[in-house]
C-alpha cells in the first residue's frame, strides 16, 4: 500500500506543489491548511510523515509538532519541518529552537528541491 | 510715607482746629481737621488706612466726642484716640480711656504737650505697624514653608515613576501613587511597615538590602526587572546617604515596563508578519520554479531552465533581501546582542566554513583556513558573529572567479582577535571601496553583472562588529583581489 504523506501548510500553492512532487513518487497525499487542522487530521489519519510548515497564523508548526511528539500514539510519526529560514543565515540559531522546542525529525529550508525532499522523506519513512 | 503721620482733629472750636494744625504740622505732621462728631466720623472712614491717630474733643454740639470714639472704635479698633477734654476732669477722661481712648490731653494745653501726646501715640502706631509687618513676614515664611514641602509631595506624587523610600531597616518611609499602583500596595496602610511585609517582592527586599549593607563597597545601584501581577516593573535602588556618608536609607525608582514589552511584541508581531506575508509568496514562486525545473511537471526544453534558473536565483536573492531587512530591523532595535558569551573566533570559523565549503566547491574555488590555536576568547554572539564571517566569506566566494582562492586567517592581534578573509577576486575599485560598508551598496559593474546579492551583507557585518566593539576594514586591488580583516576585542578579565 502506498504510504501517506500529510502535508501542512498555510499557504495553497505550497501545498499543491509538495502534493505534486510527492503524487508523482507515488505517495498518497493528505493536505491540512493550517496548524489546527494538521493536528486534527494526523490524528485522524495517522499518515506515515507528516510536512509541516512552521509559520502558520492559527498554529505554528513547532507546537503541533511537540503536541504530536507528546503523544505516544503519535509520537512515532516522523515529522519533517519546512521553515521560512535561508540558507545563508547561521544556522545555530535555529538548532537550538530545533533542539529545544521541538522534536522534529529533520528539517528543510521552503522553497524546498524535490529531489532533496524525496531522498529525505525516504530516509525518514525508512527508519 | 507721609501718611503715617497723618493726624484727624475734630473739634467744634476753630481756634482750637487751627492751633492744633499749626503746631503739629511744624512738627511734621499732615493734619486733617473735622469742625463736629458727624463730619469727623465720616473723614476716619474715608481714610481707614491713612489716619495715625485721631485727637477728639469729648464736649461737642451734635454728635458728642463719646459717641463718636465708640463708632470709632466699632469701625477700626487699631485707630489711636487722644481726647481732648475741656472740663480736665479725670472722670470723663478715665471714662474716655474705658471706651478705646489711647490718651488724653486737657485743655488749655501748651504745644509742647500737645507734641508730646501726639508723637508718643504715632510712636506707638509706628510700632504697632512695624510689628504687624514682621507678623505678616513670619507667617510668610511658614507658609512658603508649607508650600514648598507640599510642592515636593506633589511632584513626587506627579510622576509616573515610582517612588519607595525605606529607612535603614527597610521599613517604609514614603511611597508616591506610581508605586502604590505598580506594587500592588496601599500606600497609607504600608506607612512604617517593613517592605518585605508590605510588598513582600524577595528582589525588592534583596535590592534594599544590597545597597544599605553592600558586599562590595562600590555597589551604589542595583537595577532589577521582576513581575507583579501582568506587570513588569524594572527597578532602580540606591542608598540613601548623609554627608558623612552613612546611608539612611533606600530610595527606589520603579519604572513600569509593561508598555514597553507590548510595544516590542507588537514590533516583534510586525516583523513576523512582514516575513510572513513577503517570503511566503516567494517560497511559492520558488517552488512552482523549482517543480518544473525538476521535471516533475513535464519536460522543459533547455532554453526554459536556462530562463527558470534565473527566475529562480532572483526569488531567492529576494528572500535573501527579505531576511537581510528583518536582520537590519532587529539590530537597530538593539535585539540581537543579547547572549554574549566567551567565543573562541576560530570555532565561529570553522563552523562558517564548513557552511560554506559546498558553494566553494561548486564554483570550484578552493577555500583554505589559518586558524591558530589556542586563541584568546572574546565576548560574542555566537549567532551574529556567524552572521559576520558568513556575510564576508560569501562575498569572497561571489566575487570570486572559478580557479580562484579564498584564505581564512584567524591569528591574535595585540588585544584584539584578528580574522582576514584574502580572496583573489576581481577586487574593488578606488572609488567604490569607500561606499562599501554603505546600506545597499553594490558595486555595478560588468563582472558583477551576474551576481546576485542584497547589498546589505557588509552593512549588517559592520554593525554587528561595532556592536561587539570591534572593527571591520576592506583593502582591494581591481582585478587582484580583497581582503577583509575583523578586529574583535580579546574578552577582558
Amino acid at each position: 500500500m502506498a504510504k501517506k504523506i500529510l502535508i501542512v501548510d498555510d499557504d495553497p500553492d505550497l501545498v499543491e506543489a509538495v502534493s505534486t512532487i510527492l503524487e508523482s513518487k507515488g505517495y498518497t497525499v493528505a493536505a491540512a491548511y493550517g496548524g489546527v487542522e494538521g493536528l486534527k487530521k494526523a490524528k485522524a489519519e495517522h499518515p506515515d510523515l507528516i510536512v509541516l510548515d512552521v509559520m502558520m497564523p492559527d498554529k505554528d508548526g513547532y507546537a503541533v509538532c511537540k503536541e504530536l511528539k507528546a503523544d505516544k500514539k503519535y509520537r512515532s510519526i516522523p515529522i519533517l519541518l519546512l521553515t521560512a529560514v535561508v540558507s545563508n543565515i547561521p544556522t545555530t540559531k535555529y538548532t537550538h529552537q530545533m533542539g529545544k522546542d521541538t522534536e522534529a525529525d529533520d528539517y528543510m529550508d521552503k522553497p524546498v528541491e524535490p529531489g532533496e525532499l524525496v531522498k529525505r522523506i525516504e530516509v525518514l519513512i525508512s527508519k | 510715607m507721609s501718611n503715617l503721620r497723618k493726624v484727624l482733629v475734630i473739634d467744634d472750636e476753630a481756634v482750637i482746629r487751627d492751633s492744633c494744625r499749626r503746631i503739629l504740622a511744624s512738627d511734621g505732621c499732615e493734619v486733617v481737621t473735622a469742625a463736629d462728631g458727624e463730619e469727623g466720623l465720616e473723614a476716619i472712614k474715608g481714610d481707614p488706612q491713612g489716619l495715625a491717630v485721631v485727637l477728639l474733643d469729648l464736649k461737642m454740639p451734635g454728635m458728642s466726642g463719646m459717641q463718636v470714639l465708640e463708632a470709632a472704635g466699632k469701625f477700626n479698633p487699631a485707630l489711636l484716640i487722644v481726647v481732648i477734654t475741656g472740663y480736665a476732669t479725670v472722670d470723663s477722661a478715665v471714662e474716655a480711656m474705658k471706651k478705646g481712648a489711647y490718651d488724653f490731653i486737657a485743655k488749655p494745653f501748651t504745644p509742647d504737650q500737645l507734641c508730646l501726646v501726639v508723637n508718643r501715640a504715632l510712636e506707638k502706631r509706628q510700632l504697632e505697624l512695624e510689628a504687624e509687618e514682621l507678623r505678616a513676614e513670619a507667617a510668610r515664611s511658614l507658609r512658603d514653608v508649607a508650600t514648598e514641602k507640599s510642592k515636593v509631595r506633589t511632584i513626587i506624587n506627579s510622576m509616573s515613576y515610582g517612588i519607595v523610600v525605606t529607612d535603614r531597616e527597610g521599613r517604609i518611609v514614603l511611597t508616591n501613587p506610581a508605586a502604590s499602583r505598580m506594587l500592588r500596595i496601599e500606600s497609607k496602610a504600608c506607612l512604617e511597615k517593613p517592605l518585605s511585609e508590605a510588598v513582600g517582592d524577595a528582589k525588592l527586599m534583596e535590592a534594599v538590602q544590597g545597597v544599605v549593607s553592600p558586599k562590595k563597597p562600590e555597589v551604589t545601584t542595583i537595577s532589577q526587572e521582576f513581575q507583579i501581577g501582568d506587570s513588569f516593573i524594572r527597578a532602580h535602588t540606591a542608598a540613601v546617604k548623609s554627608d558623612e556618608a552613612e546611608v539612611l536609607g533606600t530610595v527606589t525608582v520603579l519604572e513600569d515596563m509593561t508598555y514597553l514589552l507590548e510595544l516590542d511584541r507588537m514590533k516583534g508581531n510586525f516583523i513576523a508578519m512582514v516575513s510572513h506575508e513577503l517570503r511566503s509568496p516567494i517560497s511559492a514562486i520558488g517552488q512552482n520554479i523549482n517543480l518544473i525545473l525538476d521535471g516533475v511537471a513535464g519536460d522543459t526544453t533547455e532554453k526554459q531552465r536556462h530562463l527558470l534558473m534565473r527566475a529562480k536565483k532572483r526569488s531567492k536573492g529576494l528572500l535573501d533581501l527579505i531576511a537581510d531587512l528583518l536582520e537590519i530591523s532587529k539590530m537597530e532595535a538593539g535585539v540581537t546582542m543579547q547572549c554574549k558569551e566567551p567565543l573562541q573566533v576560530e570555532e565561529v570559523v570553522r563552523t562558517v566554513v564548513e557552511l560554506m565549503e559546498g558553494e566553494a566547491r561548486t564554483k570550484g574555488i578552493s577555500l583554505a583556513t589559518e586558524l591558530h590555536h589556542s586563541l584568546p576568547p572574546v565576548l560574542g554572539d555566537r549567532d551574529n558573529l556567524e552572521r559576520v564571517f558568513t556575510n564576508v566569506l560569501s562575498n569572497a566566494i561571489k566575487y570570486t572567479p572559478a580557479g580562484g582562492k579564498v584564505v581564512i586567517e584567524v591569528c591574535s592581534d595585540g588585544d584584539y582577535v584578528k580574522t582576514v578573509v584574502k580572496d583573489t577576486g576581481i577586487g574593488i575599485s578606488q572609488e567604490d571601496l569607500p561606499r562599501i560598508f554603505d546600506k545597499f551598496s553594490r558595486i555595478k559593474s560588468e563582472k558583477t553583472r551576474g551576481i546576485v546579492g542584497t547589498g546589505l551583507g557588509l552593512f549588517i557585518a559592520k554593525g554587528i562588529v561595532e556592536a561587539h566593539l570591534g572593527s571591520i576594514s576592506v583593502e582591494s586591488e581591481e582585478g587582484k583581489g580583497t581582503s577583509v580583516t575583523v578586529l574583535l576585542p580579546q574578552k577582558t578579565g
